[in-house]
């Protein structure tokens, strides 16, 4: 079938539903936000931080709050389409499917990356260390890319299941893994000082996660919700 | 009910037959390590393990792909069958390694790249098994799980990079350049009892991966008598 609007337009108007459902509601961004700030009050009794040790572990931190609390962001946006059938109205749309996913993927990426926004200034007050620095920004923007893309991909494939709910952290952190590993080593670099290029193979990997998971996204989204 | 065919009756043979050979090359054939002693034997298996294991992750997602193709359910049964065979060599690749660290590295577990990597490995493809079990029809078990066998071998190459990247103390077994210094040097002894291993856990995956193929197609045709 020949689309009807053009590939872009597709990605742009499922964009800015998102953004659309997000503005009204306000039920994804603080959400996360609240709950990674947990987390890392979590982490602070669980390990019991002495305060020399906290700012070495303030890169480790920042992802892992940022990687659980985007699950939950990435379970509400395709819950969201099950609710009402709208994925059957959106499956049933003349539209390239590969746009669709970039759409939503777009959208999974600006939330969770304002979450990220969010957390840096508040992390460098809890680990009086400056982290609102650009190459962070960087590493921010690559591993949030990586990672809600392969996210947006996943649950997808997890709304299939009866198990969905459940389903997403599983499937997610352990294939998402190089990438968190790369984001914290990176992260953990620039924050003692290092340049972008002391890290390079570490931003390389951060990228080839992003192009992989970007390119599975076009490829797979289609089968993915065949039927 | 399909005969059991002979070539999987003579690749039983085989393995009976070889697998004991092995065996007794190893405990009376090579000699014992200098420094490490008896407990470096345990080396044949557990390389050939991590070997068959990784082998059968990438049969798997090659099977994956060869099902989205053509959608015949018998690639699907085959990329199941290889991933839940190749689930068992990981593991005993792992438990092997752990029993060799114990009195090498004064430890069952060190946080170690290329371990964790490892047990990550195992960790992905034991999610396959859940979203597996979480869907409902088999013709969804079989697309899903294509898609995700694919995506899941992006770790495969992962865990041999990891090794690069990371700093590690793990052996580097087959070195590629001078200046390995960790490589530790075989004797020819020990490579020809390495590699006749090797050989033999390859049959011993083939005819595997074989049976719990057949096992689908039994369980298969079983349903569809009873239906």
């Amino acid at each position: 079938m020949k689309p009807t609007v053009g590939y872009l337009q597709v990605i742009w108007q499922i964009l800015r539903k998102e953004v659309l459902i997000e503005w009204r509601g306000r039920q994804g961004v603080p959400v996360m936000l609240v709950f990674a700030l947990m987390i890392v009050f979590l982490f602070n009794f669980a390990l019991q931080l002495s305060p020399d040790l906290q700012a070495g572990l303030a890169a480790g931190l920042l992802w892992v709050s940022l990687a659980f609390a985007s699950t939950l962001g990435l379970n509400r946006s395709i819950n969201l389409e099950r609710e009402n059938n709208a994925l059957d109205g959106l499956l049933m749309a003349p539209v390239d499917r590969s746009a669709i996913f970039f759409g939503k993927a777009l959208g999974n990426f600006i939330f969770t990356f304002l979450v990220g926004l969010f957390l840096l200034p508040i992390f460098s007050l809890f680990y009086s260390q400056n982290m609102l620095q650009l190459p962070l920004l960087l590493v921010l923007l690559l591993g949030l890319g990586a990672y809600t893309s392969l996210g947006t991909l996943l649950s997808a494939l997890s709304i299939q299941a009866r198990t969905r709910d459940i389903l997403l952290p599983v499937l997610l952190y352990p294939l998402a893994l190089p990438v968190l590993i790369a984001a914290v080593e990176a992260s953990q670099g620039v924050l003692s000082g290092q340049t972008l290029g002391a890290v390079s193979h570490w931003i390389y990997l951060l990228l080839a996660g992003f192009l992989i998971f970007t390119a599975s996204g076009l490829l797979f989204f289609e089968t993915i919700l065949e039927e | 009910m399909s005969k059991k065919p002979n070539l999987l009756v003579l690749l039983d043979i085989l393995c009976l037959v070889l697998l004991p050979a092995v065996v007794v090359l190893i405990v009376f054939f090579t000699p014992v390590e200098a420094v490490m002693g008896p407990v470096q034997k345990v080396f044949y298996f557990h390389m050939s393990a991590a070997w068959v294991g990784m082998l059968s992750f990438i049969f798997a997602a090659v099977a994956g792909g060869a099902y989205l193709v053509s959608r015949r359910i018998k690639w699907d049964w085959l990329s199941m069958s290889a991933i839940e065979v190749g689930m068992v060599f990981a593991v005993i690749a792992i438990l092997s390694g752990m029993i060799w660290a114990r009195p090498i590295w004064n430890t069952w577990w060190v946080w170690d790249p290329r371990l964790t990597t490892t047990a990550i490995m195992v960790l992905i493809y034991f999610a396959y098994f859940i979203l597996r079990a979480g869907l409902t029809t088999p013709e969804a078990q079989a697309r899903l799980g294509a898609v995700y066998a694919i995506l899941a071998v992006v770790t495969v190459p992962l865990t041999f990079f990891s090794i690069r990247l990371f700093r590690t103390i793990h052996p580097v077994v087959i070195a590629t350049g001078a200046g390995q210094g960790s490589a530790f040097n075989m004797t020819p002894r020990m490579l020809t009892a390495l590699i006749a291993s090797l050989l033999v856990f390859t049959i011993l995956l083939a005819d595997l991966i074989w049976h719990r193929f057949r096992l689908a197609q039994l369980q298969t045709d079983q349903d569809q008598e009873v239906h």
